[in-house]
């Protein structure tokens, strides 16, 4: 630790002798630092002092997220990412929001399967008021109608629009639920509707008072800002929370995928598409970073294999696009594929598992392989240019992996991806055994000869086929 | 942390603001022409120009064009709206050297070649009907047609229109539009002035040459809605509905721009905006509640958007005009605008938080036409605004009585309840969401 850190450490603690800090290490980042704390109620802060502009973003990261949650209790993770934003003691509703307003600060959160966070950037001399806001949700937040009831009503209407009325977030939840089944990345992080509008005060103060506390979570803070400032303010207001038991994780994962899956759902939608999901690696698996060298070589813009064949060659797809889930337990790898019409689905997939099966055979070329992982670094770079840009990252990686320089990690293990690691990840990974297709198709549409039982407008049917 | 505003000889700007925060180089190439240049029955052309600039040069091919930018981290977008044609280029910058002679090859050299115009065009018609499937988007375009009408802001491609488009049009469009003449250029990140004066000068020698610049002095304002009109997007099993409301808006250089722009973020500009809390925190009816003011070349549109669910949009969209009425005629107190002026002098640090948004601003006061001082002047603007500046500039600039009223989803369902909640409606429509 280097002087300057020291004499802020100190001063820190002798300022809140009864809540000090233990200094956990420093982690280099790109060409910077963070810094990494520790109260001995197991909150955790991770620091990184970047003056570029005179603002400070401060996350809170949640060890919590849908896969936490049990059947017929779906979505509640989410519906804190809205609760949070309401009541505390000593603090009316609506209020949150307009102090942060006033101080001229952004606010959001977002949930997923395994995390939650929330965070505000603020003008740099407003560090304060999200200390003193964010510490006070932790521990005092004020589960009760009208509020909760309100609050189903708004994340009912966030499900009609990206669920029910968007198709591809329809062909995207049905893919989570037809490719696991026990595990919970089955349900959506926005949960079933019958789920949430069935919520009440009772079962959002059991959530709360089990995952809401300091040793399931994790500040990161970035900006322009004075170490000795941020250690004192938060050890003053984190300090005497209390920590909480936290429960263990008790999750059932799948057994391997042996058979393919199929589903079709109809949709007012002009031209076919096909979401396929792989059964892909966790984002700790070392073959995660391989596959994502693939998936670069494959869809990564314009000059990239399948955009190539699909879009210019064969004429026959409109949209595509690949995504490796970033999750930590073992999720999919994600194939979008869109119909150019008069082309139906079978044509396209009839070229895409025409390319897997290439790309399982050859080598990519070494100008593909150098591109993909250009491309790559250039992603890295522009996920970085904000405070709020790198506290994310910082906060992303330390709680899936428990790795906050994981960007950078990743940007070295990208670098060291050969053709032929990449060929084997296709071998293991792309097996039509060990994947899920959701077929959608418009409205009316003859249904194709392979599937006979298509539903009606708007239901799903699903079909299990040994391949 | 550096910024430096220079004046090219054709009096257009260059921005450089220097950043080495991260190894990365943005820099913007902008002509001042767009799409209000679009020749009747040609609608796109604008648009596909931009387009075919990055399909390939004389000796690359589009698949080698884009296979050489991913090769040295770089990436080249082009975006085409009503005021202007950008080229956006980002790149490692190791690479920036290479990366520049890539771009001067797509500005002296591009190909504009039959098969991949052919090619474009395919894509380009099948976007549109991609573009069904996106409910905002399907409110959005029928907004802005029964909003602005023929004005050039109501003005669309459409299938017959990109049919039309030939290799010809866009070489003669990118000659006569394009021009060393009326380019301005921004750069941010690791890079120093000197050095982005020396691209400039390389990237000017290959760019066409006119005496005859585009010019945007016969553009006028848009008449905007008489009368309250509403236009129904029939789509089939909506559960939610898109609903937009719009009037005519506020122009950079009118006296009260900034009152009105205090005023409307009062409205529904922000998470506790009245609009949000009318309809959102009290009523759970809609995810998103806002209003904004669109600031263009022309005068443009205060819009409010909400989606709300199906069985709630008759009730929403009374609400809304409740509210819209209770703004124009009651206006704004003097603690709500004292409130809104703290919010907006101290979140504009989050305007201006990176190099590249710094460059675009800058870049946006020139292309937009707005006043010279428009963003420097924007901090001590908004703090001199009183409540009765703002009462007065919504008064003067926006008319209830006027108003465009477009609503995606299902009419059968919803068209009377519409029609009954809307106090002195005039003409409605129904437009299938699928018609071309």
């Amino acid at each position: 630790m280097d002087k300057r850190l020291r004499a802020a450490l100190d001063s820190a603690n002798q300022k809140n002798p009864s809540h000090p800090w233990t200094h956990t290490g420093d982690v280099p980042f790109g060409t910077d630092s963070v810094h990494t704390f520790r109260l001995a109620n197991g909150l955790r802060l991770l620091l990184l002092v970047d003056r570029q502009a005179p603002t400070v973003s401060y996350f809170t990261w949640f060890r919590v997220g849908s896969r936490h949650e049990k059947p017929g209790k779906t979505g509640l993770a989410h519906l804190f990412e809205h609760l949070m934003f309401n009541e505390t003691e000593g603090l009316a509703a609506g209020q949150f929001d307009r102090k942060l307003e006033e101080a001229g600060a952004e606010t959001n959160a977002a949930t997923w399967l395994d995390w939650t966070y929330y965070y505000e950037s603020l003008p740099k001399d407003r560090l304060g008021l999200a200390v003193t806001l964010e510490s006070q949700r932790m521990s005092r937040l004020v589960l009760r109608e009208p509020q909760v009831t309100s609050e189903l009503e708004v994340v009912a209407n966030e499900r009609r629009f990206r669920v029910e009325d968007d198709v591809e977030g329809a062909a995207n939840e049905l893919l989570y639920k037809t490719a696991f089944d026990k595990h919970p990345y089955h349900w959506p992080t926005i949960g079933w509707m019958d789920d949430i509008k069935a919520f009440t005060p009772a079962d959002c103060e059991a959530f709360y008072s089990t995952y809401y506390a300091p040793n399931n979570a994790t500040l990161v803070v970035v900006g322009d800002v004075q170490e000795r400032d941020v250690l004192a303010k938060i050890a003053k207001a984190y300090g005497p929370l209390p920590a909480a038991d936290l429960p263990e994780e008790d999750t059932f994962p799948d057994p391997p995928q042996t058979a393919t899956r199929e589903t079709t759902i109809a949709r007012p939608t002009a031209t076919e598409k096909v979401l396929i999901g792989y059964k892909g690696p966790a984002l700790g698996d070392t073959d995660h970073t391989v596959l994502s060298v693939l998936n670069e070589v494959l869809f990564g813009g314009r000059a990239s294999r399948l955009y190539e064949r699909l879009v210019v060659k064969d004429e026959v797809a409109t949209d595509l696009r690949g995504w490796v889930s970033t999750f930590r337990d073992p999720g999919l790898y994600e194939v979008f594929l869109t119909a150019r019409a008069p082309h139906v689905r079978a044509d396209v997939l009839a070229a895409f598992d025409d390319e897997i099966a290439r790309v399982k055979e050859e080598l990519v070329t070494v100008d593909e392989l150098e591109r993909a992982k250009a491309r790559l670094e250039l992603g890295l770079l522009q996920s970085l240019d904000t405070a709020a840009g790198k506290a994310e990252q910082i906060g992303f990686y330390d709680t899936v992996l428990g790795d906050p320089r994981g960007a950078f990690s990743r940007l070295d293990a990208y670098r060291r991806v050969t053709r032929g690691e990449v060929r084997t990840a296709a071998r293991r990974w792309l097996e039509a055994s060990a994947r899920t297709l959701v077929h959608v198709v418009p409205n009316g549409a003859e249904p194709a000869a392979d599937d006979d039982d298509a539903a009606a407008d708007g239901e799903e049917s699903e079909a299990e086929v040994p391949s | 942390m550096n910024a430096a505003k220079t004046t090219l000889a054709n009096g257009r700007p260059l921005v450089v603001e220097t950043s080495h925060a991260l190894p990365l180089i943005s820099f913007a190439i902008a002509f001042e022409t767009g799409s209000y240049f679009d020749p009747p029955g040609k609608e796109g052309l604008a648009r596909f120009t931009g387009r075919m600039l990055r399909r390939g040069t004389k000796t690359k091919s589009a698949q080698a064009l884009e296979a050489a930018t991913d090769r040295l981290g770089g990436e080249l977008n082009v975006e085409v709206s009503h005021a202007n044609l950008t080229l956006h280029a980002q790149v490692i910058a190791r690479n920036l050297e290479p990366f520049v002679a890539l771009v001067a090859e797509v500005l002296g050299e591009p190909a504009f070649a039959e098969d991949e115009l052919e090619r474009l065009r395919k894509k380009a018609v099948a976007e549109l009907l991609e573009a069904r499937d996106n409910d905002r988007s399907l409110a959005q375009i029928a907004f802005r047609s029964a909003m602005f009408g023929a004005h050039s802001y109501g003005r669309r491609s459409h299938k017959a229109s990109l049919l039309t488009i030939s290799a010809q049009d866009i070489r003669a469009h990118y000659q006569a539009h394009c021009l060393r003449e009326n380019v301005s250029f921004g750069f941010a990140g690791d890079i120093e002035q000197d050095k982005a004066e020396l691209i400039v000068e390389k990237l000017l020698a290959v760019l066409p040459s006119s005496s005859e610049v585009p010019s945007f002095g016969a553009l006028r304002d848009p008449e905007g809605p008489k009368g309250r009109s509403l236009v129904i997007v029939d789509k089939p099993e909506r559960t939610q509905t898109q609903i937009v409301i719009g009037a005519l808006g506020t122009h950079g250089h009118d006296p009260d721009h900034v009152p009105l722009l205090v005023a409307t973020a009062i409205f529904g500009g922000t998470f506790t905006s009245r609009l949000m809390r009318e309809v959102r925190s009290k009523r759970g009816w809609s995810y998103g509640a806002s209003a904004r003011v669109g600031v263009e070349r022309a005068r443009h549109a205060f819009t409010m958007g909400t989606f709300p669910a199906a069985t709630d949009a008759a009730k929403c969209l009374s609400l809304e005009l409740d509210l819209l009425d209770k703004f124009v005629a009651g206006g704004v107190t003097p603690k709500e605008v004292s409130f809104v002026k703290s919010y907006l002098t101290r979140s504009h640090a989050f305007e201006i938080d990176t190099p590249q948004k710094r460059m675009h601003q800058e870049l946006d006061t020139h292309l937009l036409g707005l006043p010279a001082d428009y963003h420097s002047s924007y901090l001590a603007r908004v703090k001199a605004t009183t409540p009765d500046a703002a009462n007065e500039a919504v008064r003067m600039r926006i008319h209830p009585k006027d108003l465009a009223i477009v609503v995606v989803g299902t009419a059968k369902e919803l068209e009377a309840d519409l029609r009954a909640c809307v106090p002195d409606l005039g003409s409605v429509k129904v437009v299938p969401f699928d018609a071309d």
